[in-house]
This record gives C-alpha cells, structure tokens and sequence, in this order.
C-alpha cells in the first residue's frame, strides 16, 4: 500500500502535460484501432453487395450465425476448438512455463542461456513455426515419423495433422512449443520479486521443498498467473496463424483445426456471398465481445483473489 | 499501475482482431455508364491515352507488357500500363481501387461466384453491346456474367482444364499404356501398384484439391453435361444415385494412393509426382508449368480417365473453367479506349499472344499451342469438354459447392461418412443460396 501511494505521488504532472504525453498515442489508438472497430459494428448491422453498403438489416448478420448453414455447426465447432486451445495451452504451457521457471530460478548458472533457449521459437514468426511442424509431421517425408520407426516404435507413427482426433492436439503441441518462454519469462520474473526474506522465514519456520512452494511461492505468484491466463486466454481465442499453417483455411481435416479465427477469414475472403462483410463483421465483433468480456470478468476475479490473498 | 497497463493491453490485442476487417469508403459510388460521357475521344487527332490494367499476376509482368506492346504498336497514342499486385490481397486491393478515384482503367476479376461482389457493386462495366465476343468460347462467359441481371461485365482470358498427368517413364518401366476402359484403367493403377509405386498422389489434406479429383474420376459416372443442365434446371440435384456412385468411385481410388492420404498436404502431393515416386498425378493444368519447371527430365503425358460402369457419358470428359476475366472500371474516365482495349482482348490475336508469353489456356477459340502437353490437353478438352460444376455453378453463395464436397470426402475417407452422406451434405449446404431454374 505504502508504495502505491509513493508511486501516485511521483506521477502527478500538470494535466495539461499530462495529456500532451498521452495525445499521440491516443492518437494512433483512435486511428488504427477504435475507428475500425466502430466500422466494423456499424458494419455488422448492415447489408452488403461487395463494398457497397446497402439498407440496415439490424441483427440479421448476427441471427444467419447462429441459423443458417454453413455457420450455425461450424460455429460451434470452431467456438469448441478454441476453447480446447485454451485449456490445452493452461494445462501443458503455462505449467511447463511455470516449471522451467521454477527449475531455471534454482539453478542460477546457466540460467540466461536456458532461458534465451526456451524462449527462442517465441521469436520466430509463428507461421514460419506452424509450416516448420506441418513439414516435420508430414507422413511422407517427416522426419518425426520416420524416426519413430526405425526406433521400433511404428505403432506410434501417426499422421498425426490427417487424423481429427489428433490433428487439435498438434495445434495445442506447437503453439506450446512456441510459447512456452512467454509464461517462464513471466513467471521468472515473478520469482526474483519474491523477497529473500520471505523465502528464508519460510524456511525458518520448516516450510521446505513442495510444501514451501505451495504455502509461499506459488500465492505469491498468483498475480503473474493470473496475467498469463488472460494473454493465453486472449491468444487461444484469436489463434489464426498456426491453424492456418496446420490446416488451411477450412481447418483440414474436415473442420478438425478449424477455430474461429480461421472461420472469419473464410467467411471475409473466401466467400462467394456478397453480403460477407456484414457476416464477418458481426462475426469478428462476436469474438470481439466474448474475449473482451472474459477477459473483463477474469481480470475482476483475479484482482478480488489477490485482495482476499493479500487483505 | 501494472493493472491498468495490461487492461489497455487487453483492449488493444482484443480490437486487433477486428481491424482485419475494415474495406474502405461505404458511400455508394455513382455508377453512371453512359457511354456518351466518355467524351469526344475522334480519331481525327491521335490523342493521347494512358489505360492503366490491373492484375494478381506479378509474374507475369513482363510478359503481358510484351503482349500490350503490340497493341500498343497497332494504336498509336495509347499507352498501356500494366500493374499487378499479390495475388491474395488483390481482391482487397481492386475493390478499393475501383470506389475510389485512382482505380484501374481495365482489372483481372475472379471468375464466376468470385466476381459478383464488384458487379453487384456496380463497380464493372456492362459490355453486352459493346464488345464482340463472338470469338471467345462461348460457354466460358459465364465467368463474367452477372448472375443477377445475365448482362456480361468482361472478356474472360484463361481456362484450366482437369485431366490425369502421368510419368510416360514409370509407365514404360511397368510395362503399361494410357488406359482406355476402366478395367484398363485399374489394371494400369494394379500394376503400378505392385512395381513399387504410388499409383496416384493426392494431396487430400487441402480439401479444394478433393473436388478436383472427383471431377477427374466421377464426371462421366455422373454424365458431366447432361446431369449439369438438369441440376441447374432443378429436375435433378446432388443426391441423385449417379452422383452418389461418382462420389463412391472417390473413395474406391483410395487404394491407389498411400495409407492416410488426408495427412498428405498438397506441396507434399507435388512433390511425390515430381521426384518420381508417384506415377499419376490427378490435376489441373495449372500444374503443367511447375511440373516442366520442376522436372524438366521427366516425359511427361497427360490422359482422361475412362468411364467407369454404369456411366451416363459414354466418353471420357475433361471438366473445365475460366480463371478470370478482364472488365472495365464502371467509372473509368478512358471508357471509349477502354472498350477498344477490350475488344482486342477478345480476338484471336490476343488469345494467341497470350498463349505463347503466358503459356497457359486461353479462352479465345481456334488458338494453337506449341508445347506438345499443352496441345495434347487441347485436344482432350475439345473431345469431351464439361465443366466444373462445384467451382463454375457452386460458388454464389456460402458454403461453396466446393467446400463442402471437400470436406465431405475428407469425411469419407477418414471413415466418418459415405458417399450418400457426402452427397447429401453438399445438397443441403447449397441450397441455402441456390434455387434451381433461377
């Protein structure tokens, strides 16, 4: 508390000043970001012959969703799929992330150059990474399966991006491969600002081992946590580029990868409908709306957790 | 502090989504197309013309100023400029182009269902009366017919014709021939098969190369053009039993290709062709020129798959389309030199210039090829010629017949559907748009 209000007080400037600083940003904001996104509500509310705009049509963009073919059952599956991105990327990601982290701030030595190596794919741009994979996983020429061959393990070579029940795993497989540096540096971070002094009275107090991470370490990360749930979550539901590079547009096999990013860029671009900017406006403004009000309502959450933890 | 910067972040990330999806101006452009604004453009004085063209084609650049030379050489005064943009962002690119004021004088439009938007938006100009198409092959100007009015908005350039590629060299390693019946034809895969090689490479992973290969091994099963014409006239639709039977024939080939062909992506099927593991390779002929790039030491031959029993075409049939046409800016202030433009682009000059520079199909009648493959498939198209109903007849709406049937048969061959599944799967999808006899 006290070095909240010692921060409040070096930030205060004349508003004026204040507000020169923030202009040109705010500027950039408005341009790039909240006048297209006016557009494309206002958009969604309309028809459309190409680019012409034609008479307003209220909710109907938003109503042939959820009740015409072909949207109103790839929808739900492409809705589905990011879903299980998300939890997939909970589950094998962020606690990978969490682990290396814990493993890499015990180690010290050697700790930059892991933590460079892990988070390295994080720089690559991820459909470089998506097309990487689909080639290492091809049944025909991938190395992945050819060496599960010949190390007598041929019961497992599986086209692995061809099968439905395999092919949203792989997409969770490699965003993680990616991703896994991003909750580690994170939660890294989130380490080294546990002061010693906690650490060693926990300690002195007999909370060792697994005991002293769930007792000390683990709720004092509980912030860093909750900020690399919402990202994930906002990244899982915007997942566009892997999927593409895994399954194409249409999210081959037979919808198996489909997600609704993908689903929007088929219904904007691909689509012989000359109404579709009204479709995928109203499409991009529903998951506009969910991972905005998700991440709203967990972000509440998380702060309300914090203060209980914390008092 | 740290609260406030990610909720920005938040609604910074979040609103990225959206910006993805903004065209440009949304007042609707005037689209007045009296010819007689155009201006007194006499031909006392030779004045001075610049049409600037628009295409996705950036490879080909140099080839069509080639081509535009000579129009250029014949009509002295008039310059033509021809620009191309990547190919996946022209359709933006063009759409905004012709709403503002610095659009083209002349465009390459998709074909067919992917036209419509620009008509619609009466952005293209109507050309019914004002250039002579009576030399382009006349069942290709649907791809530049609106489907609305049935007015013609442009001159289409180029066709793509599906057919079986083979390498002539494993045939002869095998010992077998072009196959002419069907028992031919599956005795010549048989063999193949057991001299060590993938029959056929399939890349059924993308599913827009499925409806392809259904054309290729089902389009005299279903009779081509005669199931066409009463499918469009509503008298028969997809679930029809030769339809359903053509989509059985898919999934029998599976035979002839490697184990889990829906993990093959389509580069891998390629690949499989032209490193000469494969030794058929059912495609367009938008692949020929990759194929002779890529293996320039293969013999390459190309053949249309017999009809298989039952059939209602008693001939094998090459399914084709247009892959674009040429229109002009409805608002296009060089419309009298636009036209003339246009209708060079619908003679045999044009078609045989286009031809030997761009080497692919032009629509343009009685054009002659050199390269021996080319002319062969030439031959094939003009001996059975159908048309590729999923793509020419399918794409007005949303889902595509395409789509639809792409995914379908992924379903079939992953055993998750049937032939009659599929079948019905692509009759319900379309008929969310498409009404018969309209």
């Amino acid at each position: 508390m006290k070095t909240q209000k010692k921060v409040g007080k070096l930030a205060r400037m004349p508003f004026l000043t204040g507000t020169m600083f923030v202009l040109p940003a705010l500027l950039l904001f408005s341009v790039f970001i909240l006048y297209p996104l006016a557009t494309a509500l206002s958009y969604s509310f309309f028809g459309w012959k190409g680019t012409l705009r034609g008479d307003f049509i209220g909710f109907d963009n938003y109503l042939k969703l959820f009740s015409t073919p072909p949207f109103d059952t790839a929808l739900p599956n492409a809705f589905q799929h990011n879903i299980l991105l998300f939890v997939g990327a909970m589950l094998f990601q962020n606690s990978l992330g969490l682990l290396l982290a814990v493993f890499l701030h015990k180690i010290g030595r050697m700790k930059r150059l892991f933590q460079t190596m892990f988070a390295m794919p994080y720089l690559v741009s991820p459909l470089v990474v998506g097309y990487l994979w689909s080639l290492l996983l091809s049944p025909l020429f991938g190395p992945i399966n050819l060496i599960l061959k010949q190390v007598g393990l041929e019961s497992w070579a599986h086209p692995w991006l061809g099968d439905p029940n395999t092919a949203i795993w792989a997409v969770v497989f490699i965003t993680a491969w990616q991703w896994v540096g991003f909750p580690m540096l994170l939660y890294g971070a989130a380490l080294g600002g546990i002061p010693d002094e906690v650490s060693e009275a926990a300690e002195v107090d007999g909370a060792v081992g697994v005991k002293k991470f769930r007792m000390i370490t683990f709720p004092l990360l509980l912030p860093a946590l909750g900020t690399v749930s919402i990202l994930t979550f906002i990244g899982a539901m915007e997942a566009f580029p892997i999927p593409y590079a895994v399954g194409g547009s249409t999210g081959a096999p037979a919808g198996a990868t489909d997600v609704m990013a993908l689903m929007f860029y088929r219904t904007a671009f691909e689509s012989g409908d000359v109404g579709s900017i009204g479709t995928s406006s109203s499409l991009a403004m529903l998951l506009f709306l969910f991972i905005f009000g998700v991440a709203i309502v967990l972000r509440y959450a998380l702060s309300r957790g914090e203060k209980r933890l914390y008092g | 502090m740290r609260k406030r910067i990610s909720a920005l972040g938040l609604i910074g990330v979040a609103a990225l989504i959206l910006s993805g999806c903004a065209p440009a101006a949304q007042d609707s452009a005037d689209t007045g197309t009296d010819s007689g604004s155009g201006g007194d453009t006499s031909s006392e004085t030779v004045e001075e013309v610049t049409l600037s063209v628009w295409s996705w084609r950036t490879e080909d650049v140099e080839k069509y100023n080639r081509i535009f030379d000579v129009y250029e050489e014949a009509n002295p005064g008039v310059t033509v400029e021809f620009e191309a943009f990547l190919n996946t962002e022209y359709n933006q690119i063009l759409a905004t182009g012709l709403e503002g004021s610095d659009g083209p004088d002349l465009a390459m439009v998709r074909a067919y269902g992917g036209v419509q938007a620009l008509i619609e938006a009466g952005q293209l100009l109507a050309v019914d009366d004002l250039v002579d198409t009576s030399d382009v092959e006349q069942s290709l100007l649907a791809a530049a017919t609106g489907i609305n009015d049935g007015q013609l908005y442009g001159v289409p350039f180029a066709t793509q014709v599906l057919q079986v590629f083979y390498n002539k060299g494993i045939f002869d390693e095998v010992g077998v021939t072009e196959p002419t019946t069907w028992d031919e034809f599956l005795e010549v895969n048989q063999a193949i098969e057991d001299a060590g090689y993938t029959p056929m490479a399939l890349g059924a992973k993308d599913a827009w190369m499925l409806p392809i290969f259904h054309e290729i091994v089902g389009a005299a099963r279903f009779g081509g053009p005669e199931f066409r014409e009463e499918l469009l006239a509503g008298t028969k639709d997809f679930t029809d039993p030769d339809y359903v039977a053509s989509i059985e024939i898919v999934n029998q080939m599976t035979d002839f290709m490697v184990d889990d062909v829906v993990g093959i992506p389509y580069a891998d099927s390629q690949v499989q062709f032209i490193s000469g593991t494969a030794a058929q390779f059912p495609g367009g002929s938008f692949e020929l020129g990759n194929f002779q790039t890529q293996a320039p030491d293969m013999d390459l031959g190309v053949y249309l798959v017999p009809p298989p029993p039952g059939s209602v075409s008693d001939k094998p049939l090459a399914a084709g389309w247009a892959d674009g046409s040429f229109s002009i800016n409805a608002n296009t202030p060089n419309q009298d030199a636009a036209v003339d433009l246009l209708n060079w682009m619908a003679s045999p000059e044009f078609g045989q210039l286009f031809a030997d520079e761009i080497k692919q199909f032009s629509a343009i009648k009685g054009v002659e090829y050199t390269d021996p493959v080319m002319k062969e498939i030439g031959e094939l198209f003009a001996a059975g010629p159908t048309q590729y109903i999923n793509l020419v007849d399918m794409r007005y709406g949303d889902p595509t017949g395409s789509t639809v049937i792409g995914e379908g048969i992924q379903r079939m061959f992953l055993g998750d559907d049937t032939p009659e599944g599929v079948a019905q799967a692509l009759q319900e999808g379309i008929s969310t748009w498409f009404t018969p006899g309209s």
